[in-house]
């Protein structure tokens, strides 16, 4: 079942997750319902998507986890930004950036 | 970086850990997801299903993640690995069944290898060998090529420009060394100067010959081979400087050449021999004088100038040739220069032969691979199910796929390992079997190149192989599957399988026929009678030095010294205990010496110009028929009275007899050689087969060693034993060193020794063409057990069906027999034609068989018909075992 979040742009994701993640530590669970919230749902991640990316981000450095308590006091596990991470998530913004500007004026052109 | 190797780290060695928290951070999120549903007023039992389907599977999320961990191929190749020989130790007979073949089938194929990657592919041990050439005079008329005279090679080196270097190498010169103890005879080489250079060998002691030692008068230098240093000196490293006493004369040691120099050489060449013991300059005087056009002992080696083409060469070589026609008609008329790169002179002739060889053990793999993937199918049939259930759990195709093709290489790996511990216990049989006309083969052994070769076999192979079950595999549907118990595979492609098996029965019955027919001819050949007593012989080789033979002119007849020494070592040699006689023979049956010579028979019209009649010559002592058991037919044999001062006498043999007097008796007749002189025929004796035991005996004429016109300087004596022939072997030595310690004693060995020789060549051969012919039984016979189970695997519903309406066992049995049989029948009557039409090829080595030899074919195809009998018993017996009820109920 083709929908339009799974295809998102190679790197997209990668990006809404450093961005959730910019302000506070979160669970796999709040990760998702953070991206949801700044893209005003229009992206809504799964699990499946989900949590492959956030352990390839693990794994490359830009996020740390531990485990630790939720709010309803159940284990969880919470991603942080580290330092690269932050520096990754300042890069990618500033692509992102440029890209959709192009992107944007070269749509408007006629 | 570092987090990589960290997260590498934790996924290989703390796998458990990673996985438990895995799994609790997924179940976490899926049990947030319901308790948030649950907060929103859904039933806790729906909101939990509701999230489970919202997550799309538990366990795909989890596998998701652990596929984009770092080290996760190398993780699950382990896996894999682990896995497969799980699977295949559960199977043991399957697997012990694909291991040997495919141990045979790469072990052989890897031992031809080890020979084609010796002989063929390693460059020539030289620096730039592709610039080496060897030079030889030819005909013009039919562009024989032949060795070069001295006088010949002199002028093609003032005058071609092509060359860097040319240099040649007379191979006969042979010394006595004296001194310490018994006198040696070695194997020596005389060289012209560059001849080291020209081929890049630096000496492991010493130097090389100066250019100014390359004259008459100041080549009294020796270079040592490394086997020579370590035999006379001992391995001593200060040498150079040492005199040697080579045939009566002082020469100093300039140099020994390296452990591991080769005279890149075909075994025509130097008379069969190029291991030389010792190197002296060649010395040809400056100009060469007029009589050393005439004869043509070198060898003429050369290194073209770097840029110059063969052409090139061949064009420069082709004028300096006209000179040389038009300064010396007498000798070099018709005479041209032909030009051969080193390699193809030394490879031409055997590399076709080597290629055959590997394409056929090529065939025999991929024959072997064939059967493989049957057996593999028949596999996957019955582990449909398995795969199944394994996709359904979320196994993705591509990794069912690399589960698969693993297998196939945990097989080919152990197949690839266990074949090159069979090339290792092969390889050095091998080589000491192989045929003495092969070239290079002390450059045969088990290199990068072999293994490299193994290995990419192997995994090639575990590829084919593997790719069959593969491609089954994707025609796998997890529902089909599960739901009918797998009966969903097309029995596709029984026809070309059967067509294969049909081929392999047929390739393995030529083969074994061709086994059949050169065992039997090797039997019959060893029953021969040589034409004497093999048995209680010994024999070995004297060579007199120079001061026995300088005193002889030729035709004289008289060799006093000789004489005295021969009735010396006879007495002595009498003596020994277990000794019953004693005799000298030039040229002894099967040592692979002959000469034959022109005569003229008295009384009878001379033969017209060119025309000669020419019989084997044979100088012996008085007592050799004795002592070798040929038996005198006719007249007498030799006595001490045979000597050089009585009338001159001769004995022929019967083969002789019958050519040139037919029915008539020629005792008494009389013949003559090159010396003029009447000889009278006072006895005839029995044929010996001189060259083998194959071939026919020729005329031979015998004189008494008292009454020869030449000298032979390299008496062979003959010793009849009352006890083990070889034990009298001390006694030799020392009764020769006592008549003379001057006098070399080389090449001890019993007769049975030098008859069983004369077969080797044959023996190797067939043992070769049984090696083939045993593996392609064996895999003909693993074929026609794959194919059979596999058609027994995808016929079991029906058989039970069968066995339920009432045929009996053994009308399964029966069913799948004759599906065998058929194809067995099929296989035989093709190998049988392909097997006449073999025998023909064959013939030529065939000794006292027909090349249609019924019993034979019979007898092979018998063999065959037994083999593949109990390969298709097997499958066979498992279909008649089938119980209806599980089979029916299976489904």
């Amino acid at each position: 079942m083709a929908s339009p979040q799974s295809h998102l742009l190679q790197g997209t994701l990668d990006l809404l997750i450093l961005k959730s993640l910019a302000l506070d530590e979160l669970h796999g669970m709040g990760t998702s319902r953070r991206i949801g919230q700044i893209t005003n749902s229009a992206f809504e991640v799964k699990a499946g998507s989900l949590f492959p990316a956030l352990h390839r981000l693990e794994e490359a450095g830009w996020l740390t986890s531990s485990w630790g308590e939720t709010e309803t006091n159940r284990r969880a596990k919470f991603y942080r930004l580290t330092k690269t991470g932050r520096r990754q998530l300042q890069t990618e913004s500033d692509r992102w950036e440029r890209i959709s500007i192009a992107m944007a004026s070269a749509l408007r052109a006629t | 970086m570092v987090s990589h190797l960290r997260a590498f780290w934790r996924n290989i060695f703390k796998r458990e850990n990673a996985n438990e928290d895995l799994d609790e951070e997924v179940r976490g999120y899926l049990e947030m997801t319901a308790a948030e549903k649950v907060r929103c007023g859904m039933a806790p039992e729906l909101a939990l299903r509701e999230a489970r389907r919202e997550l799309g599977g538990l366990e795909q999320v989890k596998q998701r993640v652990r596929d984009v961990r770092t080290g996760v191929s190398m993780d699950t190749v382990m896996q894999d690995v682990r896995f497969a020989f799980r699977t295949l130790s559960r199977n043991l007979a399957f697997s012990s069944v694909v291991v040997l073949t495919l141990t045979l089938a790469i072990g052989a194929n890897t031992a031809i290898f080890t020979i084609v990657n010796g002989v063929l592919l390693k460059p020539l041990p030289y620096p730039e060998p592709d610039r080496m050439l060897m030079l030889w005079e030819s005909s013009l008329t039919d562009r024989n090529l032949g060795t070069v005279a001295p006088a010949n090679f002199y002028d093609w080196r003032e005058q071609s420009h092509s060359f860097e270097k040319m240099a040649a190498i007379d191979p006969y010169p042979d010394f006595i060394l004296n001194g310490a103890g018994q006198a040696r005879r070695m194997a020596g080489a005389a060289v012209s100067q560059d001849f080291f250079s020209l081929l890049g060998v630096h000496m492991a002691l010493g130097r090389d010959f100066l250019p100014e030692e390359d004259h008459p008068g100041s080549n009294h230098v020796v270079v040592l081979s490394f086997s020579t240093w370590e035999s006379l000196f001992g391995g001593r490293s200060n040498v150079v400087g040492s005199l040697l006493r080579l045939n009566d004369a002082d020469y100093t040691v300039v140099g020994v050449l390296p452990r591991n120099f080769s005279l890149a050489s075909k075994a025509s060449d130097y008379q069969s021999r190029n291991r030389f013991d010792l190197w002296t300059p060649l010395a040809l005087p400056s100009p060469p004088e007029a009589w050393q056009r005439g004869s043509h002992p070198l060898c003429v080696f050369a290194r073209l100038k770097p840029g110059v083409s063969l052409l090139q060469a061949q064009a420069d070589l082709e004028q300096v040739a006209g000179n040389l026609q038009r300064l010396y008609p007498s000798d070099d008329k018709g005479r041209g220069i032909t030009a051969v790169p080193l390699a193809e002179h030394v490879l031409t002739g055997v590399r076709v032969a080597l290629l055959t060889l590997l394409g056929t053990v090529g065939m025999v793999l991929l024959l072997a691979c064939a059967n493989i993937a049957n057996l593999m199918l028949t596999r996957g049939a019955s582990r449909q199910k398995e795969i199944a259930v394994r996709i359904s759990l979320g196994a993705s195709r591509s990794r069912i796929a690399r589960q698969l093709i693993t297998e196939s290489l945990v097989l080919a790996v152990i197949g690839g390992l266990m074949g090159l511990v069979l090339v290792f216990v092969a390889v050095p049989i091998l080589i000491h079997h192989l045929p003495a006309d092969l070239p290079r083969t002390s450059e045969i052994m088990v290199d990068w190149r072999v293994l490299t070769f193994t290995s990419l076999l192997s995994v090639s192979t575990g590829i084919v192989f593997g790719l069959l079950p593969f491609l089954q595999s994707r025609r796998i549907t997890p529902n089909d599957c599960l739901k009918q118990g797998g009966r969903g595979i097309a029995t596709s492609q029984f026809g070309l399988r059967s067509a294969l098996i049909v081929g392999q029965v047929a390739v393995a019955l030529v083969l074994l026929t061709g086994t059949g027919l050169m065992t039997k001819s090797l039997w019959e050949l060893t029953r021969v009678s040589p034409g004497f007593q093999t048995e209680s012989i010994l024999t070995a080789r004297l060579s007199l030095p120079p001061n026995y033979t300088n005193a002889n002119v030729f035709g004289t007849g008289k060799h006093p010294r000789i004489s005295l020494f021969q009735q010396a070592l006879l007495d002595r040699v009498k003596r020994i205990p277990g000794v019953q006689s004693v005799a000298f023979a030039s040229y002894l049956p099967m040592t692979g010496v002959d000469n034959s010579w022109a005569f003229y028979i008295e009384g009878r019209p001379p033969r017209p110009q060119g025309v000669f009649d020419v019989a084997n010559y044979r100088p012996v002592s008085t007592g050799y028929f004795d002592t070798m058991r040929v038996p005198v037919l006719r007249g007498r044999g030799f006595d001490p009275g045979d000597n050089e001062n009585t009338a001159l006498v001769v004995a022929i043999n019967a083969s002789m007899a019958h050519t040139w007097w037919n029915q008539q008796n020629p005792i008494g007749q009389q013949v003559r050689f090159g010396d003029d002189k009447w000889r009278t025929i006072v006895g005839v004796v029995g044929d010996v087969h001189h060259e083998g035991l194959g071939t026919k005996p020729e005329p031979e004429m015998y004189v008494p060693y008292g009454q020869v016109p030449n000298v032979e300087a390299r008496p062979m004596i003959v010793l009849r034993t009352s006890i083990e022939p070889a034990s009298v072997t001390r006694d030799l030595r020392s009764a020769v060193s006592e008549v003379d310690a001057n006098v070399p004693l080389d090449q001890i060995e019993t007769m049975t020794q030098i008859v069983y020789g004369s077969v080797a060549e044959s023996r190797f051969r067939t043992s070769i063409v049984a090696m083939f012919a045993l593996l392609a039984l064996f895999v003909a016979a693993v074929g026609l057990y794959g194919v059979l189970s596999y058609a027994v695997s995808q016929r079991t519903r029906e058989f039970g069906i069968r066995m339920a309406v009432g045929a009996t066992r053994g009308a399964i049995l029966r069913v799948v027999l004759g599906k065998a049989a058929k194809l067995v029948s099929i296989g035989i009557c093709l190998g049988l034609v392909g097997a006449v039409l073999l025998a023909r090829v064959i013939a030529s080595l065939l000794y006292g068989v027909e090349p249609f030899d019924v019993a034979t074919l019979a007898s092979v195809s018998t063999l065959l018909a037994a083999v593949a009998l109990l390969a298709s018993f097997l499958p066979a017996r498992r279909a008649s075992r089938v119980n209806p009820m599980d089979s029916l109920r299976y489904e």
